[in-house]
């Protein structure tokens, strides 16, 4: 009787620890080859620098870069275009604002125009992530 | 004589200047919203966005006559008359609006800094509060005033999130990113989302280029989030007492109602799905819904000058 109480919590707990996973895994409603979560930190840090960016975003993802432009947008919206070194010809288009509630939301896109992919920045439950996609459902004709 | 010379060319400069720029009538199609779509047809210069690879772009004026802005604005207004949303082409108006639900769609003759196509957008960029703009470019369009109104339409559906309108075979492979409306080949009708030119285009339900299991509805997805438009008060449409539709009798899956003009109809839910769509004449009419469409419904129809709406329960 235990060992069938335990086999039976060990199924539930396998079938939260599945639904958790596939709920992380999908910070998008559009198809997506890869993923990468990227911490508020390393978001932030590219607002704070200067004209060069050097910035690890994640484990195995190293910004290499150039601020181009940096503007404000009203009141509540500062938008950065970086153009980075490490993908040539690509550029990094980041915005910072704060929602009605008050909290700071980052949204953006690295995109290489007539590329076949490119990414996009998507928050899922208060975690962002850089998902590759095809550049097709980002910028369209 | 010299010094007059160039006073008269300076003249001449400066009336072209301002006749240019005095060109572009100032239109809002819905001034009570504040969501904002902004037709710029007197050129402008970009610099700071996603399309700046290659530096900044100078964008030309369409140099098309009042007459035919006034059109393309019409045309495009009678797509979005449903939403609660302003299609003006005074810019004072977009830098008034709130940068999350404002887009500026810039139409000029020239895309060469991009590469050959009618236009180009950023896939939902009316919420990305950077004043990033779409384009439409009128020389591949031929200048033509019909393709320049359908082909903005579609830019600024790219901009409010939607993805293109999509055909797949059963297996699910895609045929077409871009549908003309071949699922019926006695229909005149085509998806805004699709190919909008060679049919009467409207908003569709259907499979974007995302995937063939899913289903995009154009009107949900103008209206809802993120871009949270929602849609007008029927009270607030404009109806002119003599163009008139009334309902004359309704039951669920069928509507029969007395027109004094000829109109485009549309039928939605209330959730803002099409569910039927098409032409009323002069006179009786009957319009066929799905019989299990029960429930309160919209109903909206455009003429030439004149649009209206209201409610059913079937």
């Amino acid at each position: 009787m235990n060992t069938l109480k335990t086999i039976l919590s060990c199924f539930c707990l396998l079938f939260s620890l599945l639904l958790s996973a596939q709920k992380k895994e999908s910070p998008t409603d559009i198809p997506y080859s890869n993923k990468i979560e990227v911490s508020n930190q390393a978001l932030e840090s590219l607002f704070q620098s200067a004209e060069n960016i050097s910035i690890d975003m994640a484990p195995g993802f190293h910004l290499n870069g150039k601020i181009q432009n940096k503007s404000e947008h009203g009141s509540s919206v500062t938008s950065l275009l970086i153009k980075v070194e490490s993908r040539p010809g690509g550029m990094l288009s980041i915005s910072r604002y704060k929602d009605p509630k008050g909290n700071i939301v980052y949204a953006g896109h690295l995109l290489k125009l007539h590329d076949a992919d490119g990414m996009m920045l998507v928050e899922k439950d208060q975690h962002y992530y850089l998902v590759e996609t095809q550049q097709r459902f980002l910028v369209a004709e | 004589m010299k010094k007059q010379l160039a006073y008269i060319i300076a003249f001449l400069f400066l009336a072209i200047h301002f006749n240019a720029s005095a060109q572009v009538p100032l239109l809002n199609s819905y001034s009570a919203a504040v969501a904002t779509v902004y037709l710029d047809f007197d050129g402008a210069e970009v610099d700071g966005t996603i399309w700046n690879e290659n530096g900044k772009i100078s964008a030309a004026t369409s140099g098309l006559s009042p007459a035919s802005i006034t059109w393309i604005h019409r045309m495009i207004s009678e797509h979005f008359n449903l939403f609660n949303l302003n299609i003006t082409t005074d810019p004072a108006v977009y830098d008034r609006a709130p940068v999350h639900q404002r887009i500026r769609i810039i139409i000029t003759p020239d895309g060469n800094w991009y590469g050959p196509a009618t236009g180009v957008s950023a896939i939902g960029s009316f919420v990305w509060g950077d004043d990033t703009p779409a384009w439409v470019f009128m020389n591949p369009l031929s200048n033509n005033a019909s393709f320049i109104a359908a082909a903005a339409t579609h830019q600024i559906g790219h901009t409010l999130g939607l993805q293109h309108q999509s055909v797949y075979d059963s297996y699910g492979s895609m045929i077409t990113e871009l549908s003309g409306g071949e699922s019926n080949i006695f229909s005149n009708q085509a998806p805004l989302m699709g190919i909008p030119f060679y049919k009467q285009a409207s908003w569709k339900d259907g499979h974007p280029s995302t995937g063939a299991q899913r289903i995009q509805s154009d009107t949900a997805e103008i209206a809802g989030a993120p871009n949270n438009i929602g849609y007008r008060k029927t009270s607030e449409q404009v109806v002119s007492p003599e163009s008139s539709v009334k309902i004359e009798r309704h039951e669920p899956g069928t509507i029969e109602l007395s027109s004094s003009g000829n109109y485009t109809y549309r039928i939605f839910d209330i959730s803002g799905r099409l569910l039927t769509q098409g032409f009323l004449k002069p006179g009786y009419n009957e319009i066929h819904t799905n019989s299990s469409s029960t429930g309160i419904v919209v109903l909206q129809w455009t003429g030439e000058s004149v649009s209206g709406s209201q409610k059913i329960i079937l």
